[in-house]
């Protein structure tokens, strides 16, 4: 019966997604899996991350937080759900939960200094001139600037849906809420984004 | 078509338009659209804007140490739970075996009879003693409304009978 249940759920995890069949192999011990796992959604958790908070070290504390929390429910772990979409409620949660413990206010505070959290922007001969730099950083500021201001939740809907080219419906999972709440969400954020940034065309 | 803009709930469309595009049918119908709506073009410009301008954010390099750190606290993690496992078994499994559980056994034996033991015998009721009881723990009021109850109900009976000799006439 349990090989049958396992069964079961293998197919389950297939239809669903490779990483749940990953995560699934990860339960019954195979430690090779979470590697693969780790490797393929290392860069999208940061990323995301960094951008949820604005602060690489604490983005990268957190995705540490996010796979070691992925490993230790290993042994508890049902494919009901797209593996991306559990991965990133968790990151979802402990981003807010950061941002709430005010973990990132000093960093966010000083968001016009923290250069070195951006890459530099290179010429066609691979350096920049000293004011195409400078007008970059000024303009990246600028979308910090205006990313941050935005609520929390609207935040993270429009981060998942612009950088990580999710579905309203995937999002609304990551965020426990209604397909339309989505839509509103990202509605009033891109109405806010478009107020700051149209201008940067 | 309707006036995305205009229409409640319709802008999502214009967003999509603007950021990722539409199937060839509805990009075509809303194109058509766009030519005719200023206020559509003008929503379309704008977001297609502010699209370009969240690109420009590129997310910075990861650490080249952030695997070795997980590692470590995935195996740090590991090596504590089998280190706990490990002491409490070590510690209390030999004894658990030969000594705990006859040790424990005797004691829930030993208490489960004192509580048996300690328990005083109930004198036998009779009839009368339990009658006697009720009318103790009755209070004069609760007899006045329980005989107002059964004179309410005497006459609620004798009205239905009433009604159901009237009926059958």
């Amino acid at each position: 019966m349990p090989e049958r249940v396992n069964r079961d759920m293998g197919a389950l995890a297939a239809t669903l997604d490779y990483d749940a069949e990953l995560m699934l192999r990860v339960k019954d011990g195979d430690g090779a899996s979470f590697g693969v796992l780790l490797e393929k959604h290392r860069s999208s958790v940061i990323h995301f991350l960094f951008r949820m908070v604005q602060n690489q070290a604490v983005a990268e504390e957190l995705a540490q937080e996010v796979f070691l929390r992925v490993y230790r429910s290993r042994a508890t772990y049902e494919p009901t759900a797209k593996f991306t979409t559990w991965l990133f409620r968790i990151a979802t949660h402990l981003a807010l939960n950061a941002l709430r413990d005010g973990k990132n206010q000093r960093c966010e505070e000083r968001l016009d200094e923290r250069a070195d959290d951006m890459p530099a922007r290179q010429l066609q001969d691979g350096r920049p001139t000293a004011e195409q730099a400078m007008v970059y950083q000024a303009r990246l500021a600028e979308v910090r600037r205006a990313v941050a201001a935005l609520p929390e939740k609207q935040r993270a809907a429009v981060l998942m849906h612009k950088y990580e080219e999710m579905e309203y419906t995937q999002i609304a999972k990551v965020l426990s809420c209604s397909e339309s709440a989505v839509k509103s969400l990202l509605f009033r954020a891109y109405e806010t984004l478009r107020a700051r940034l149209a201008h940067m065309a | 078509m309707n006036c995305p803009c205009e229409t409640r709930g319709s802008p999502e469309l214009l967003i999509a338009y603007a950021s990722r595009g539409l199937d060839s049918i509805q990009n075509a119908s809303l194109e058509e659209h766009l030519t005719a709506c200023a206020a559509c073009r003008e929503f379309v410009q704008n977001q297609r804007a502010a699209w370009q301008a969240l690109d420009l954010w590129e997310p910075a390099p990861i650490s080249a140490d952030f695997d070795r750190r997980l590692e470590q606290r995935v195996a740090q993690e590991v090596s504590w739970g089998q280190r706990i496992w490990g002491d409490l078994a070590r510690a209390f499994g030999p004894v658990l075996v030969h000594r705990a559980v006859p040790i424990a056994a005797t004691a829930v034996l030993l208490v489960a009879a004192g509580v048996l033991l300690d328990r005083p015998a109930a004198p036998p009721l009779t009839p009368e003693h339990t009658a006697a009881a009720q009318m103790d723990a009755l209070r004069p009021d609760q007899v006045v409304q329980a005989l107002d109850e059964m004179d309410a109900l005497n006459q609620f009976n004798h009205s239905l009978k009433a009604d159901g000799a009237e009926s059958r006439m």
